[in-house]
Formats: C-alpha cells, sequence, structure tokens
C-alpha cells in the first residue's frame, strides 16, 4: 500500500498514473481526496507486487507535485464492499480474506470491492 | 513611465505578453528558437521590441534540437517556442530527444483561449498532456496571475539536480491578461535535490581493496564538468576509464588511461574492461541497453559502486549495489578526499593500457570506393582542438563515436537516449550559436539529412556557417546492417532510390557545396569546409557494402561479439 500527498490541481492524477503505466504496474484499489491541508490531496492505492511498488516510489518522488510518497504497511487488512443481491444494496467491510470469501458466496449480481485501502 | 505600463487603480501592470519576454530576459535569455503562429502574435510583438534573438526555423522539432544544442554547448537553458496544436506536436519530438539525454530545454507552447479549452477550438491539441512523459516536469499556466512565477519556476527546475526539459503551455488570453509587479516580483524556489553519500564508507572499502577497479562515466560527467577530477581519480585508483555515448568528450580521449567508448558498438578494449573488472565505479550513467547488453549477464563477477544525481536512477537497470546519490563533480572529490591512503600494485594498469595500444587498427584507409572511417578519421586528425562535432543517427553516429577522437576543448553532441535522426544538424546550428569561435561539424547520413535539409535555409538566412559532413551511401544504413546480419539480407525499405542531389539541394538554398568520391581529396575538402564563411556541406560519397563493426548483437553480451575486419586477440580472462 502506497501513500501520495500530492497539490491538490488538474493534471496531478495523469502525472501519477503515468508513472504506474510506464512500469506497467496495476493498481489495485484507489482513493483520492482532500485532506487536512488547504490545497493539498491524498492518494492512497494498494499494488500487489511490492517489490515494482518500491521501484515506482523513487520517480514518484521526482514529482514536482508529490510533496510525499511512502510506503505504508497495511497490517489491519481492511476492505470494502457494495454487493447488489436480489435483496437489495448491501455493504461489506473487514478483513480482505473475509471480504472477499463474503463477496464469492453471495453470488452477487453486482459488486464493487477495493482492497487494502481504507 | 513607458506607454507599456498600464495604471489599474494605483496597481501597476503590463499585459502578459510583456511580462513573458521581461522574465526571459530576467533569466539571461539572448536567444530563442521558433516559429510563431496565431496565438503567439502579441508576445511576438513584445519579441520584437525586446533584445532577444529570435531564430525563424523551418519546423519546430529543429527548433528543439537548435535550443538543445545551444545548451549541451553554454551549459545553459535552451529557449524554443512553438505555437498551438500542429507546432506543439511538432515540437514533441525536440523535447523528447533533450528529456532522454537530460538537456535543460526551455519548451513555449502558445495555447487557445481559456474559455474554449478542450472543446476542439482550431488548432487546438493538448500539448500539456502531450509533453508530460516526455518533460522534466510541465505547466499549463490558466491564472494569469501565475504567469511570472511558473516561468521563474521552469528555469530553476530545468537546471536543478538532473537537467532536463520543461515545458510550459500559455493560452493566448494569458498573453493579454494584466501582470502586476507584486505578481513579477515574487521569488519562488524549488526543493534541493536530494543527496545519499551515507554508502560512502563501502565505497571507499571496496575501491581500496580492489585489484581491478574501472571507472565507467556517463552524461552526468559531461552535464557536471567532472571530466579533470575523474581523471585524478582514475590516476590515483590506477583505473581504466570508459565512457558511455553521452560522455563521450567529458574525459580526454588521448590519455592512455581512457578507453573510449564501450557498448554495442564501443571499443573492444573498453568493453573488456567493464566486463573484467572487479569493482566497477559508475558515474552519471543509468546503465543503457546499449551499453549493458544482456542485462542479466553484465556485470556478474562485478561489485558495482553506483553514483548519479537522480535518485530513481540508483537500482533501476543494475540492482544491488553500493549507491551515492549526488553530483558526479561533489561525489568524485569525496571519493579522492576518503581514497588518499590507497597503494596499489600497476599490474592492471599496465595491462590495460598495453592492451589499448594493441587494440587499435589502422583506419586510414587508402582505397576507393571512399569509406566513411577514412572520413571520420581525418576529421579527427584536422579539425582543431576546440572543435564541436555533432552526429545524426545510425551508422554515421557510430563511426563517428568509435573513430573521432575527443580531447582538449573539443565537443561531442549526439542523440544518445532517443536516437533521433535528424538531430545533428539543427544541434550543430544551435551549438555554433552559442560558440561562434569554433567549427562545428555535423557527421550525418543522407537518411537522417533528409529529415532536416529544410535547415540550410535558417542556417543561410541567419548566417551560421556550419559544415555538413555527410556521409552518402544512399542507404538507410543501420537498418540495412541489421537487415544483413539478422534477416538474411531480404532488404526492405532501406535503399534510397530518389534521393536529391545534395550538392544542387545545398547550393538551392545558398550554402556551399562539393562532392567528394576519392579517399585523396577528403583532407583538402574537409580543410575547406573548416575556412568557409557560409554553411557548407560536403558530400562524400562512400561505399555503402562497408558495416559499422566491430558489434555486440542486441540482448547480447560482448562475448558474441562481431568483430568485423578489427582482430583483435582480446586481453583473455
Amino acid at each position: 500500500m502506497m501513500m501520495l500527498l500530492v497539490y491538490d490541481q488538474p493534471g496531478v492524477m495523469q502525472r501519477v498514473m503515468g508513472e504506474f503505466n510506464r512500469k506497467r504496474i496495476n493498481v489495485e484499489t484507489i482513493v483520492v481526496g482532500k485532506c487536512e491541508m488547504p490545497e493539498r490531496a491524498r492518494i492512497v492505492l494498494a499494488i500487489e507486487d511490492k517489490e515494482k511498488a518500491t521501484g515506482v516510489l523513487e520517480h514518484l518522488r521526482a514529482l514536482h507535485e508529490v510533496i510525499e510518497a511512502d510506503l505504508v504497511d497495511h497490517s489491519r487488512h481492511e476492505a470494502y464492499a457494495l454487493v447488489q443481491t436480489g435483496e437489495g444494496l448491501c455493504r461489506v467491510t473487514g478483513s480482505v480474506e473475509e471480504v472477499d470469501s463474503i463477496v464469492r458466496k453471495s453470488k452477487p449480481e453486482k459488486y464493487v470491492q477495493t482492497m487494502n485501502a481504507i | 513611465m513607458g506607454p507599456l505600463r498600464a495604471m489599474i487603480g494605483s496597481v501597476r501592470t503590463m499585459k502578459g505578453a510583456r511580462a513573458a519576454v521581461e522574465l526571459l530576459k530576467q533569466q539571461n535569455v539572448d536567444i530563442m528558437f521558433g516559429i510563431p503562429g496565431g496565438v503567439l502574435l502579441s508576445f511576438y510583438n513584445e519579441l520584437a521590441q525586446s533584445d532577444i534573438r529570435h531564430v525563424l526555423v523551418r519546423h519546430e522539432q529543429c527548433a528543439g534540437h537548435m535550443a538543445d544544442g545551444y545548451a549541451r554547448v553554454s551549459k545553459k537553458p535552451g529557449v524554443c517556442i512553438a505555437t498551438s496544436g500542429p507546432g506543439a506536436t511538432n515540437l514533441v519530438t525536440g523535447v523528447a530527444t533533450a528529456f532522454m539525454d537530460s538537456s535543460p530545454v526551455i519548451a513555449l507552447t502558445g495555447q487557445v483561449a481559456t474559455g474554449v479549452l478542450g472543446n476542439d477550438a482550431f488548432q487546438e491539441a493538448d500539448a500539456f498532456s502531450l509533453m508530460m512523459p516526455v518533460t522534466k516536469h510541465n505547466f499549463r499556466i490558466t491564472d494569469p496571475a501565475l504567469l511570472p512565477e511558473t516561468i521563474k519556476k521552469a528555469f530553476l527546475i530545468a537546471t536543478t539536480g538532473r537537467y532536463g526539459p520543461v515545458h510550459i503551455d500559455i493560452p493566448v488570453d494569458i498573453f493579454n491578461a494584466d501582470i502586476t509587479d507584486e505578481q513579477m516580483a515574487k521569488e519562488v524556489k524549488v526543493p534541493k535535490p536530494k543527496k545519499n553519500l551515507a554508502g560512502l564508507l563501502d565505497a571507499v572499502k571496496l575501491l581500496e581493496k580492489a585489484e581491478r577497479p574501472t571507472i565507467m562515466v556517463g552524461g552526468g560527467v559531461t552535464w557536471s564538468r567532472a571530466g579533470p577530477d575523474i581523471m585524478r581519480l582514475a590516476e590515483m585508483l590506477m583505473a581504466p576509464v570508459v565512457t558511455t555515448l553521452m560522455a563521450k568528450g567529458s574525459v580526454p580521449e588521448n590519455h592512455p588511461l581512457v578507453l573510449g567508448v564501450c557498448g554495442m558498438h564501443g571499443r573492444q578494449v573498453a568493453n573488456y574492461a567493464l566486463n573484467n573488472c572487479d569493482v566497477l565505479l559508475a558515474i552519471g550513467t543509468r546503465f543503457s541497453d546499449r551499453v549493458t547488453g544482456k542485462l542479466s549477464e553484465f556485470g556478474m563477477k562485478t561489485k558495482v559502486v553506483h553514483v548519479d544525481i537522480d535518485s530513481s536512477e540508483i537500482g533501476k537497470n543494475v540492482k544491488g549495489r553500493v549507491g551515492l546519490v549526488g553530483d558526479a563533480w561533489t561525489v568524485v572529490n569525496a571519493l579522492i578526499a576518503g581514497l588518499q591512503m590507497r597503494t596499489k600494485t600497476a599490474t592492471w594498469r599496465d595491462r590495460i593500457i598495453q592492451l589499448n595500444k594493441e587494440c587499435t587498427c589502422d583506419y586510414n584507409f587508402k582505397s576507393d570506393p571512399l569509406k566513411p572511417q577514412k572520413i571520420v578519421f581525418e576529421l579527427s586528425r584536422i579539425l582543431p582542438d576546440d572543435a564541436i562535432v555533432t552526429t545524426e543517427v545510425g551508422q554515421n553516429q557510430m563511426w563517428a563515436s568509435h573513430f573521432f577522437k575527443c580531447y582538449g576543448k573539443r565537443m561531442f553532441i549526439t542523440s544518445g537516449g532517443l536516437g533521433t535522426m535528424g538531430f545533428g544538424f539543427p544541434a550543430a546550428i544551435g551549438a555554433k550559436m552559442a560558440r561562434p569561435e569554433s567549427v562545428v561539424a555535423d557527421i550525418a547520413g543522407d537518411g537522417s539529412l533528409q529529415m532536416v535539409s529544410h535547415e540550410f535555409a535558417t542556417a543561410v538566412e541567419n548566417d551560421v556557417p556550419v559544415m555538413v559532413c555527410l556521409l552518402n551511401n544512399g542507404w538507410l544504413g543501420m537498418v540495412k546492417q541489421w537487415q544483413k546480419l539478422f534477416y538474411e539480407s531480404r532488404y526492405i525499405a532501406t535503399k534510397f532510390g530518389g534521393s536529391p542531389d545534395f550538392v544542387k539541394l545545398a547550393e538551392a538554398y545558398g550554402a556551399d557545396a562539393i562532392r567528394v568520391e576519392r579517399h585523396s581529396e577528403v583532407a583538402e575538402a574537409i580543410k575547406r569546409g573548416i575556412k568557409s564563411e557560409v554553411p557548407i556541406l560536403l558530400d562524400f560519397v562512400v561505399d555503402p557494402e562497408e558495416d559499422v563493426l566491430p558489434m555486440n548483437p542486441p540482448g547480447k553480451s560482448s562475448a558474441d561479439c562481431i568483430k568485423g575486419r578489427c582482430q583483435w586477440k582480446g586481453g583473455g580472462i
């Protein structure tokens, strides 16, 4: 899991994601939003391959719109899913394994899942 | 107060276009290369009233290359400008070339008005996105208040840490907006480049113990001008110095410890030293695939100390080594200080110097049809000690890198990273403008020159007497060579059926030109080229069957070297 502190302005996502694109890294989950500091935003994203994540880190730090970039420990293993079944919409939270097994068991019509990024 | 300044209430203001020109002047810009267009008219109107010299090129790509050539010689930012849409897309190649070779180019593009941005207006292209992956950083100004600080920042970023091009996209209404004096006076700063010399002690220990140390220098050394310090270190360590293509010229090639360019078409003795050293000190290089060959076999037996100003380069290609983050000059001097106590025998040095002598074959070919090596040999012999040589890309570039000797104040300018055909001629024009007192020669191929031959007009119009030494073999020579070696000589799309008469072409633009077909005429032609006061083309008609050898096939190690006629016995293990 990786956390970036960036300037909150147009084009930043493109520049950051450009690095992942160039290094052919698939981002599992990405959450972006305003944060406690004015005119700054935080990007939290999850990548499966830790080695690749370490490799891209220095490239991200070199970007002028990135203020901080760090790997963060995801010991809490929290995940979130929004599941649509016959009975309607349902939210699921918990560890990655729990959420994953609930989603698979309930065989939903539609669902979204975010892993390691809450 | 002149008519150019106005008052709004009690605040003094000036138009964005005026502000942009003033800011360029503040950054000591005295020359810029470009082509105007609809959205740049107000900027050019102000430029006309300033003392910044504007060079009108014939294609925006060449504006980028000229700014790049200018920057590489003067070591300060080169500025180029293009209009919105097609102007910006044409400029991309020039900027990308500068990016791959870490050259500080400032690229300005006009843009359609902010009100219609994103609406497919006439001559609109998303230049901001197009330039993003090929620049160190880029800006799109949508608030006139930010114009002054953005331009200041651009120059700072381009020349801080690892150099690189910076692009600014400026919509037309920004040029017409009011900028206050307060906004003009705003100070900017950018983060200082990181240094990490924690591994210095490990590096010193490794080098102290080394039996067969070798120093490999890259483009970073050219930019930080650390050549003399590297040579001091080399003499202390009794280590040979090999250079990458980008570092050619940073260390004197007439020094017995300097083995020349390594890599795919490098000198065999340089590759030998690279592969048989026990400790490799790599400075300012990114271990390009053209240097390492098969990456998994590169430096298997070697301990590597990697010095680079850009922390993201450490461990990118060659992993798990001692990394030092800092500029070449600082780190080399730190190493010199740390290694004062070292005492070692001279066995390795003496062996390498002997091997270096043996690995020199005679390329003063006295035969017709003319051999390209002969021309580079004569250039190397005749050109003055402060000459600047630029190259295009392909066989001409590799012959130049292999056979031209760079020492003294000579410079070697080439598109190493991106490999842009058509780079050499405009870069030569830019280089000549940065150092008018030096002879500037472009070693060109006929394929590359045809991509930029229109710049003869720019050279003639601006009175820039560069010499183009055309190695004319009627083929896209390097591609042909690969088809010959790796695709059973099945030639396709590499022979030019209808090339122009290059002498007439140059003369049509008002340049001087000579055709040379005999080996006995080469020296005299070059001497005439040096004396020429107008741009001159020397059309050397060379043997199309000549290949660039030795060559390490792509993706293989130097053990699989195709040697050609230079049968150096090698140094053994």
